[in-house]
């Protein structure tokens, strides 16, 4: 699971939900391509189990690139906590995704087979994903 | 690649005010210049120049007020998620005039069986003829064996172009498949939720 080695802060305040992606939202290194349509918090449990699910579908053969990384950290309070008391300790790691930014990337294998695989992978994800593909070089 | 014609009006009115109005109306704003020449602000109809611009390296014919200049397109600003255009960036040629161009790699043939192609330069810098810009560059990869790496020198580039990029680079890798990490013995939660140290 993709985890951080060293950070500055441990906890810090939730990154920022508006606008759309700034960069990365063609497709960079494979040939079709997973791409965000809403913004979300993806965790790197949700990261690994849309890999997971990829791989496992193309079997032997094609090459997927994660375009995401989740560097940041979100906290939570225990269960029936009064208020106050300081900030609760880091639960999760997530990727700070925006619209029209470019997740996942394959290659190496043909149309039918990576939409196939990038649909099972796009079940993993908590936001609307579309399916994209380099054409004439670009997307 | 012939080249397409665009018929563009000059804009009078500029910000994101005016800019947005031509949007509206089913048309791009833009901005031509190259060669000395001051920057010429137009409004590019929208389809048009959608469909002109699917091709990478499109040779633009933009018919302003009567003059047509030829263009390539140096930087198209698309929206991130809606396919919609919306600025482009040309840039004036002249017939017989070379330019620097990133064309597009693609692959032809089948490597030997299970072996994985990947395509690490999807485009290559090349200087060309303005008005004869190859649509790709072709890489044969029919019964390439398992751990071949094709470089940009190996290639036969299309007649008139010359390789500006190094001729070290790699362009096609044909590799065996790596057995990928499948997830079948999960991590233990709590090793895998440690968290990271803090500096």
């Amino acid at each position: 699971m993709l985890i951080p080695r060293r950070i500055k802060h441990r906890k810090q305040h939730h990154p920022g939900r508006s606008g759309a992606s700034k960069g990365g939202n063609t497709i960079a290194f494979g040939d079709f391509g997973i791409q965000a349509l809403e913004p979300a918090y993806v965790t790197n449990r949700q990261i690994e189990s849309a890999r997971i699910a990829m791989t496992r579908y193309i079997k032997r053969g094609g090459k997927v690139w994660i375009n995401i990384y989740p560097d940041r950290p979100l906290t939570k309070k225990p269960a029936e906590t009064r208020m106050g008391s300081g900030k609760g300790s880091p639960e999760w790691w997530v990727a700070n995704v925006k619209p029209g930014r470019v997740m996942f990337e394959l290659a190496g294998v043909s149309e039918p087979v990576a939409r196939e695989a990038m649909r099972l992978a796009m079940h993993k994800l908590p936001m609307k994903c579309r399916f994209v593909r380099r054409e004439g070089g670009d997307i | 690649m012939s080249e397409t014609t665009l018929v563009a009006t000059a804009r009078s009115e500029f910000g994101k005010g005016a800019a947005r109005r031509i949007r509206r109306a089913g048309n791009v704003p833009a901005v031509m210049y190259g060669h000395g020449t001051d920057p010429v602000h137009i409004t590019l109809p929208g389809h048009d120049t959608m469909m002109a611009l699917k091709h990478a390296n499109a040779l633009l014919a933009i018919d302003l007020d009567g003059t047509v200049q030829l263009a390539l397109a140096k930087d198209i600003q698309r929206d991130p998620v809606r396919p919609v255009i919306e600025h482009v960036d040309l840039v004036i040629v002249r017939k017989g005039e070379k330019v620097q161009v990133e064309v597009p790699v693609v692959t032809e043939g089948e490597a030997v069986g299970g072996a994985v192609v990947t395509v690490e330069s999807q485009t290559l810098l090349l200087e060309v003829e303005a008005t004869s810009i190859p649509e790709h560059v072709v890489v044969s990869i029919e019964g390439v064996e398992l751990g071949t790496q094709i470089h940009a020198s190996d290639l036969t580039l299309p007649e008139g172009a010359v390789l500006v990029d190094d001729a070290d680079t790699l362009v096609v890798n044909v590799a065996a498949p790596v057995a990928e990490d499948l997830g079948g013995e999960e991590a233990p939660a709590d090793e895998a939720e440690a968290p990271a140290d803090e500096s």
